[in-house]
């Protein structure tokens, strides 16, 4: 039996999978499609994360340099996985390098991507500047260090934060039903954030529903709104519009509270993304042969194993955002649980 | 939107006018009658403001709309569904003052039992919040006082006067108050009970009590109906307190 275990995926799920891997001894080979490791919370430039309030780097940062400095561990990146062939414990793997290698297991890591906001033509993303994502507010954060009104550069005097785009939505067909999990909370932070250093803006979520599950609801619900002052409206933002007039948006919604139709003004108006299973998850699953959703195409683990890791293909190992909307924690430690996973499925003598 | 059947639309909607150009064109004639959309067009986040600013209005960020409060509050329950604790708290957070004041017949129904406060499971000190709530909307003239508001004023002002009250000047006084003739004894010129206007409520309710108490007690009520105790040096304490109040602006309305 070989003994090399691959990771596909150098993103949280992947990095703790090699990490664990790494410090078991065990010869891993991690495969990144990017230039560089750290997935989307590095790759696009994530400000601030739920729910420690640390910088990507600080919470991945040392992930990536224990992966890189361990000679357990050989990283390849700008790299995929192109095919598969032969059984559990002894599988062939050609990478799109033109390299083959022989691996015991495999551990799939490949990810999720952002739903892309131009399919909800009716909220104005791509036609109205003031229309950003969450991601791009993000960004705002991290590489200008600054909030601004992408149309005049002025500082907005009211954001609204409009949740579920692109989840929760049949309307996109059967593959954007579920709930992002992560949006809420990221809006909590995002809203807090932007009282704390801008006292005069006024910030307004309009939501369904506030999903800022188990311990995630002081931070990231209640103290926006005790702390902060952030502004919470139910309803469901149907249509964004753009006046002449006065140069501000007006997000349309019935107020269910109030049970009566609203077009209030905003100047910036963030969207919260949904969470797709990424176009290398897809791929992988053919290739490896994985069981999906069939409806959200994430892929699923096997039922009779119990475990959320184990996929329906012996050997082959599954970790974080590939299966569904999760956080980067719980990436980081189903990608660790993973990895004790393969070694065990190889046969790893372990050194303690 | 132009009209067609007036009875399907509340008539504060419909505006009628003599002449209306529309974009430069005169549609008046047929088309003079408009429907005001139901929409929405902005919150009044300076009202709003008003109330989170308040030292007693701070806790209505707290609010999370559980309803709780409502649940538990017996003028919710036994009097009128419009009277609802929960829906006050979201309407004076966004500053949708219209949708207050189509309330404002039922605004001033609490009483005071506090039920919602005990039980909020977010700390909301909902019976205070809806007092800041009333108070902001009384200052800017957005709600009529309302009656136990002036009670409330008439009490003030008797503690102001004696340092404390008496019951009997305080019901009399009161009765007097709401238009009721009360027939004075012509030298100390204090209500003689019974003689005048009195409500038959009223009459019910203090022969009851009345009828219970022993005579000594009776007496010292009559003696205090006729001379108003006060608290000792009252007279000093009671201008720093008016000028205190005043200045506060508790006296104002
Ligand atoms: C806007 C936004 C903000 C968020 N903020 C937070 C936050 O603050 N805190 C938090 O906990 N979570 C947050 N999340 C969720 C977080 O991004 C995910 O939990 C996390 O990125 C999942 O990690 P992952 O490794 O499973 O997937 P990914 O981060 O998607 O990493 C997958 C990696 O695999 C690579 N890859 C894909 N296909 C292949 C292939 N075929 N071969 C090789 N490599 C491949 C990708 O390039 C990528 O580097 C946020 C999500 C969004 C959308
Ligand atoms: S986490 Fe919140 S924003 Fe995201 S889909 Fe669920 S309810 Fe909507
Ligand atoms: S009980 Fe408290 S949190 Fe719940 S609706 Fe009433 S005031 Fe709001
Ligand atoms: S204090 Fe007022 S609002 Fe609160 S439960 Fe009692 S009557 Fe209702």
């Amino acid at each position: 039996m070989a003994k090399k275990v691959l990771v596909a995926g150098g993103g949280p799920a992947g990095l703790g999978a090699a990490r664990v891997l790494g410090r078991l001894g065990v010869p891993t080979l991690l495969v990144e499609k990017e230039d560089k490791l750290g997935g989307r919370p590095v790759l696009e430039g994530y400000h601030t994360l739920i729910p420690r309030k640390l910088k990507p780097s600080q919470v991945l940062g040392p992930y990536i340099k224990e992966v890189e400095d361990n000679p357990n561990v050989e990283v390849k990146l700008k790299t995929e996985l192109e095919a598969c062939e032969g059984e559990p414990g002894n599988f062939k793997v050609k990478l799109s390098n033109g390299e083959t290698h022989e691996v015991a297991a495999v551990v799939v890591a490949t990810g999720f991507q952002h739903f892309d906001a131009r399919r909800k033509g009716e909220l104005g993303y791509g036609l109205y500047p003031d229309v950003i994502t969450n991601l791009e507010l993000e960004q705002m954060f991290s590489r200008e260090g600054k909030l601004y009104r992408p149309s005049n550069g002025q500082l907005p005097k009211r954001v609204a934060f409009v949740f579920c785009v692109g989840s929760r939505d049949r309307q996109l067909g059967v593959t954007n039903v579920h709930c992002c999990r992560y949006g809420c909370a990221l809006s909590g932070l995002q809203g807090s954030e932007i009282r704390e250093h801008y006292p005069d803006v006024d910030v307004f979520c309009y939501y369904m529903d506030v999903r800022t599950y188990g311990t995630w609801e002081y931070p990231f619900y209640w103290a926006p709104q005790e702390k902060y002052g952030v502004r919470y409206v139910r309803g469901r933002i149907a249509e964004i519009t753009y006046s002449p007039a006065d140069g501000r948006l007006r997000v349309k919604h019935e107020d269910t509270i109030v049970q009566r139709p609203a077009e209030v003004p905003m100047d910036l108006v963030v969207l919260v993304l949904g969470m797709e299973p990424s176009e290398g998850t897809k791929k992988v699953a053919k290739i490896l042969g994985l069981a999906q959703d069939p409806d959200s195409q994430f892929l699923i683990p096997s039922e009779e194993s119990g475990s959320n890791i184990i996929s329906n293909r012996p050997g082959v190992f599954i970790a974080g955002a590939c299966k569904g909307p999760i956080d980067i924690e719980s990436s980081l430690s189903e990608g660790e649980a993973a990895a004790a996973e393969a070694a065990s499925f190889i046969g790893a003598k372990v050194s303690v | 939107m132009a009209i067609h059947e007036r009875s399907l639309v509340e008539p504060e909607r419909i505006l009628r006018k003599e002449r209306l150009v529309v974009e430069g064109i005169d549609v008046s004639g047929d088309w003079n009658l408009i429907i005001l959309p139901r929409v929405i067009n902005d919150y009044d986040l300076d009202f709003a403001k008003e109330i989170i600013n308040s030292p007693d209005g701070k806790t209505i960020n707290q609010c999370y709309q559980c309803s709780y409060c409502t649940a538990s509050c017996p003028v919710h329950n036994y009097w009128d569904e419009r009277y609802n604790p929960r829906h006050f708290i979201y309407l004076a957070r966004l500053g949708m003052i219209d949708e207050l004041q189509k309330r404002a017949d039922v605004m001033w129904r609490c009483v005071s039992c506090h039920k919602c406060t005990h039980r909020c499971p977010k700390g909301v000190l909902v019976e205070e919040v809806l007092k800041v709530i009333l108070r902001t909307m009384a200052k800017k003239g957005l709600i009529e006082e309302y009656p136990s508001k002036k009670f409330d004023k008439f009490f003030t002002e008797q503690v102001l006067e004696y340092g404390r009250i008496e019951d009997g000047e305080l019901l009399f006084g009161w009765i007097e108050k709401q238009g009721y003739k009360v027939v004075k004894d012509p030298i100390l010129k204090k209500p003689i009970p019974f003689i005048g206007e009195t409500p038959e409520w009223l009459k019910e309710l203090t022969m009851k009590p009345i009828k219970s108490m022993n005579i000594g007690f009776l007496m010292l009520n009559a003696k205090h109906m006729l001379f108003h105790p006060r608290t000792k040096n009252w007279n000093r304490f009671k201008q720093v307190l008016r000028k205190v109040m005043e200045e506060e602006g508790a006296l104002a309305h």
